[in-house]
């Protein structure tokens, strides 16, 4: 079970509204390499890990990921907040306030509503932990990008902490599948092995 | 090393399962005070029976990482092992 600790991971404090922006750092909270479909990823595969440390990592980061999504969220809130009509009229984000006012619902940049397509859980843990890594640089690049898209100090800040988070879980999971592989049969050298023909340690 | 192995006899295991039950009792006693108290956050007589069910909470909580392993990830009681993987996970029929 979970329990809700209230505090940021990681303080986010934006001076100046800025809806332009909010429109499309809301993709790291509903769009295809967001900290929704993160979490949702890791905490779904980690039931048939046959390792108990990749178990572990997956429980721990999809959590990080929940603290993630919320950063995420107080970012979106802070940049829409006291908008002016004429502030949202005419910006891009007009096309999500005329459906969801200053509400928080979980899209893509693009527009499309958060999809668990964005999520792979094959019940493989090399095909999993190799979907992990590829989604932890997907998102560091998704955090690039908001930062080419963006000057002001107080959104870089915490959005430079998320995309360092990125990193951190991209190096636990190249462990997590080192120890994935260091257990497979000696001979098996191609790493395939599946996790359902394969008896649980 | 799983709480089952850990307690060399069914006795002690039972006393995990035992305590744990506890704690969940506790902690849904808990849960639904905060639900009343969100709601009704002037009531003075929730917020009595609350602080006696956190005073409560904690004793058990502390019995039950002690002896059968942590609950959260702040709870590894043990200095020479690392136990919250070592643990059986919750949707293990084993840990229920």
């Amino acid at each position: 079970m979970w329990t809700y600790e209230k505090k940021l991971q990681y303080p986010v404090k934006i001076k100046n509204p800025n809806p332009k922006l909010a429109q499309v750092i809301i993709s790291q909270l509903g769009g295809p390499d967001g900290e929704l479909a993160a979490s949702m990823r890791y905490l779904h595969q980690r039931y048939s890990m046959p390792y108990r440390e990749v178990t572990g990592i997956l429980t721990d980061v999809g959590t990080e990921e929940l603290a993630h999504l919320e950063m995420v969220a107080a970012i979106l809130y802070q940049l829409t907040r006291n908008l002016s009509e004429q502030e949202i009229e005419g910006s891009p984000f007009a096309t999500y306030f005329v459906d969801h006012t200053t509400g928080l619902y979980p899209v893509a940049a693009s527009g499309v509503p958060f999809d668990m397509k964005y999520v792979g859980v094959k019940g493989d843990v090399i095909a999993d932990l190799n979907e992990d890594l590829a989604a932890e640089q997907k998102a560091r690049v998704t955090y690039d990008n908001i930062l080419r898209l963006t000057d002001d100090p107080d959104v870089r800040d915490p959005i430079k902490y998320l995309r360092q988070r990125e990193l951190v879980h991209y190096q636990r999971f190249g462990d997590a599948l080192r120890i994935a592989q260091d257990n497979l049969d000696s001979k098996n050298f191609y790493a395939f092995n599946p996790s359902f023909d394969r008896k649980t340690k | 090393m799983n709480r089952m192995q850990r307690n060399d006899n069914v006795g002690n295991a039972r006393n995990c399962m035992d305590r744990l039950d506890l704690l969940r009792a506790i902690d849904f006693a808990i849960q639904e005070t905060v639900l009343y108290l969100d709601a009704y956050p002037h009531s003075q007589e929730a917020l009595t029976y609350y602080h006696q069910l956190i005073k409560q909470r904690e004793e058990i909580m502390t019995h039950y990482e002690q002896s059968c392993g942590p609950i959260t990830m702040y709870g590894n009681r043990s200095k020479t092992s690392w136990d919250w993987i070592s643990e059986p996970w919750p949707w293990e029929p084993s840990a229920n």
